[in-house]
């Protein structure tokens, strides 16, 4: 009896460790093996399709035929009416962006019924790994999701991101805002097509508790610190912050250093040139800010083991512990998601103060922390021969800037409260908070890409690591820097 | 005699003859098994090993055609690499709780539940169910678990003192990396339970009938003939704990990614962000073919000084 109980339980050890095995890894391999077997057929698609791209003018007659009404009248390039499959990779898992997402590929579809959209749904969590496993084993889509900053550049170092300056400048799109070409552009050149809309970085407040301590909204940095003094007062913890993802942190770091600085300083420390250092002025300033804001108890306690992943850092607004949360703006999505009465009824919204005395010396306080490209697809369209695959490039092009980005599209995205990085889109917005949000965008003299995505990604982890450190009090400002420099100049000697 | 030394020849000749046909067959019959097995083997095991170290002689982004032959570079920054031997470090540290925390209570819940027979099969149950979910799993869970905002300890700590109380498990150095051996030991002890619980069912009946006999308890069973006839099998379950703890990756990756600030890193998590999120493919291969040496130097070390004997 016994031992057929040892081995019954044996057995269930052994289904165990499957279980956990394929729970494990279940996503990658899923993830893995779904984009390879739905590539198998494109690949021979492509190879049939280059003969197409020579017949291409003479089928231009029926190629306007085939044009639909969202491209009628535009210049654009003719597309193919030989039969073509694009694989395009996305993150829309859920949710209103992946049927507003899903929606512009079948309005594309149907204006060309020759041409197949395989749109795969990858997972956010490891997008970026799944997409560097495909391109090292030449399975890489033809257009894809990026966040622009280092990884874009990197991609397109390795051959995986179509040059599209002459296109963009021969054809028509959208009438993306400057900071949204800029964010798109690398060494001079256009590589990507912005589609996500804009995210600001704000600092979302509770009304209710600001009229409640009697603070009004602060103008410069004096001021904030003199609120949160009161709130501390008051039993409030000022800001709240999920370190654990330590992005998140780093947007107070990024902040301060810009108020304090400009771009100047910033821009200065990438290159490592001309004296410029992660240890300069405004660099150690917004360290020391933040240390001492962390000694007064500006921040929750445990900040570094919060993760925003799991909502821990809207849970202590919920709860009112805490007052004032600096975050992107897709915040208002997710606080409305959880619960939109609530979200109505106490939050606001203003800009990161100004730091009164860097503007006496003539700093200029309007340059803001943000991504104005959101998510860009950049195309990876190629011949077997290493020439590009223009038939399909234009196909992409087509469908990232006239079915993406159409009407239809930017009127959904606004519902959903994204604004489009398209000129007048600010104007358009209806939620309250949005437009403040927009306004601070579009008044921008800069916007300055995250760190975490403008820094190459060797020196981004370097980042990430010392804002653990910053906000644990573990190294000192100065020790900061000289960490982000080291990293700095190993990743420009590559 | 002639004929009959000849009918012997003619015999061990025939014999010889069928032998060789059968083993000819045998041969065969275990080529056409073997092959299979060896085969993926060879495929998803060796090739690998084999690509891992020729990649750790390059310096390459992981998709760029451009592989770049830089000899022995990449392992001369390992030697010097401190991020890498303070990983190496955590997983020394990991690998000693392991084995202390997992083995001796596995075994102490395996004697309870063998001592107690039938009547605490509940409790097998229950006691096996977190060897059961998968690592992506609990990690979460133990992620909500700790947190300091309406996890279990700080709740609990909040409801004694009265007022809040925060216990920040994962977000401070050393606590990380010890509440993260807390969730692994949580996490593989019903492993080494049920792995001890065969080693009794193994253990023949005669020997505790003799034992019973000749006047013994059931404590001095257990102390003196069970206990002892495991020795073998705890020397197997110490070489597991040793080499899973080494290598170990996906809990720890999805609780803390290493942090915070590097204090819950291991050797694997480094490995994974050098190779998949910093571009550095090279040198993560560089690192992995590293931490191969390194493990299979501890364990045939381990293997050396206590010699794992299955004799029984």
């Amino acid at each position: 009896m016994k031992k057929k109980f040892v081995s019954i339980i044996l057995a269930a050890a052994l289904t165990g460790t499957l279980l956990a095995g394929c729970g494990g890894s279940g996503t990658d391999n899923s993830a893995a093996s779904q984009p390879a077997a739905e590539e198998a057929p494109a690949e021979s698609d492509a190879a049939e399709e280059t003969p197409a791209a020579e017949d291409a003018p003479a089928e231009e007659a029926s190629g306007e035929e085939a044009a639909a009404s969202s491209t009628e009248g535009k210049n654009l390039p003719e597309l193919t009416t030989e039969p073509l499959t694009i694989n395009l990779w996305d993150i829309a898992t859920e949710g209103s962006s992946k049927d507003i997402q899903e929606a512009a590929v079948q309005r594309f579809m149907a204006d060309y019924p020759n041409i197949t959209v395989n749109q795969v749904h990858q997972q956010n969590d490891n997008y970026k790994q799944q997409l560097i496993v495909a391109m090292s084993s030449g399975q890489a889509p033809d257009m894809y999701i990026h966040w622009g900053g280092g990884p874009m550049n990197e991609y397109y170092n390795s051959g995986f991101v179509n040059d599209i300056t002459d296109m963009y400048n021969t054809y028509d799109h959208p009438d993306f805002i400057d900071a949204a070409v800029a964010q798109s552009s690398y060494d001079g050149k256009i590589l990507a097509i912005p589609f996500g809309g804009l995210s600001g970085c704000d600092i979302f407040y509770n009304k209710t508790i600001f009229a409640e301590v009697g603070i009004e909204v602060p103008k410069t940095i004096d001021e904030l610190e003199a609120a949160c003094d009161k709130l501390v007062e008051a039993g409030y913890v000022p800001f709240s912050l999920a370190n654990g993802s330590k992005w998140t942190g780093s947007m107070y770091f990024m902040y301060l250093v810009a108020r304090h600085s400009g771009n100047d300083e910033f821009d200065a420390a990438y290159t490592q040139e001309n004296g410029g250092t992660f240890t300069s002025d405004a660099f150690i300033w917004a360290g020391e800010k933040i240390q001492d804001w962390v000694k007064k108890g500006y921040f929750p306690e445990g900040v570094n083991s919060l993760s925003t992943d799991d909502g821990q850092d809207r849970a202590l607004l919920y709860d009112n512990t805490c007052a004032m949360m600096l975050h992107g703006s897709w915040q208002t999505r997710s606080i409305q998601d959880d619960n939109a009465d609530w979200y109505k009824e106490n939050i606001g919204v203003f800009r990161f103060p100004e730091d009164s005395e860097a503007a006496a010396k003539g700093v200029p306080q309007n340059v803001e922390i943000g991504t104005a490209i959101g998510n860009g697809f950049s195309f990876n369209c190629w011949n077997e021969d290493g020439s590009v695959d223009q038939t399909k490039l234009d196909a992409c092009y087509v469908l990232a800037t006239q079915y993406y980005n159409d009407d239809t599209y930017n009127q959904e995205q606004l519902a959903s409260t994204t604004i489009p990085s398209i000129k007048g889109f600010d104007q358009q917005i209806e939620d309250e908070n949005m437009k403040v949000v927009a306004k601070v965008f579009f008044d921008a003299s800069n916007v300055q890409l995250w760190y975490d995505q403008y820094l190459p990604a060797s020196v981004t982890e370097v980042h990430k690591d010392c804002m653990t450190e910053l906000f644990g009090l573990q190294k000192t400002p100065e020790e900061i820097g000289q960490a982000h420099d080291a990293a700095m100049q190993a990743a420009l000697a590559e | 005699m002639v004929t009959r030394k000849g009918d012997n020849v003619a015999l061990k000749n025939n014999t010889n003859g069928l032998a060789q046909a059968r083993e000819k067959s045998t041969v065969k019959a275990a080529a056409v098994f073997l092959f299979p097995a060896l085969f993926l083997i060879a495929v998803y095991m060796i090739y690998p090993i084999i690509d891992t170290f020729t990649t750790s002689a390059y310096s390459w982004n992981g998709i760029s055609s451009d592989k770049i032959f830089i000899g022995m570079k990449n392992w001369k920054t390992l030697f010097t690499d401190m991020t890498f031997w303070s990983s190496f470090g955590h997983n020394v540290v990991v690998m000693v709780f392991s084995i202390l925390l997992q083995i001796p209570i596995g075994m102490l819940l395996a004697t309870f539940l063998d001592a107690g027979g039938r009547k605490f099969n509940l409790f097998k149950v229950i006691w096996f169910l977190p060897y059961l979910m998968s690592s992506v799993a609990i990690a979460f869970l133990f992620s909500y678990a700790l947190a300091t905002n309406g996890g279990i300890f700080s709740s609990i700590a909040s409801m004694i003192k009265g007022g809040k109380v925060t216990v920040d498990l994962l977000g401070r150095n050393p606590h990380a990396l010890f509440s993260v051996i807390g969730v692994m030991a949580w996490q593989f002890t019903p492993f080494y339970m049920v792995y001890f619980i065969a080693g009794y069912g193994n253990i023949d009946t005669s020997i505790y009938e003799a034992a019973v006999i000749d006047g013994a308890t059931r404590g001095q069973y257990l102390r003196t003939i069970a206990i002892p006839l495991l020795g073998p099998i705890f020397k197997t379950a110490c070489t597991m704990s040793l080499i899973g703890s080494l290598k170990y990756f996906d809990m720890i990756w999805n609780m803390t990614g290493g942090g915070p600030a590097g204090g819950t890193e291991l050797m694997a998590t480094y490995m994974y962000k050098l190779s998949f999120q910093q571009f550095n493919m090279g040198y993560g291969s560089c690192v992995a073919a590293g931490m191969f040496l390194l493990i299979t130097f501890i364990a045939l070390v381990f293997q050396k000084i206590f010699v794992v004997k299955e004799d029984y």
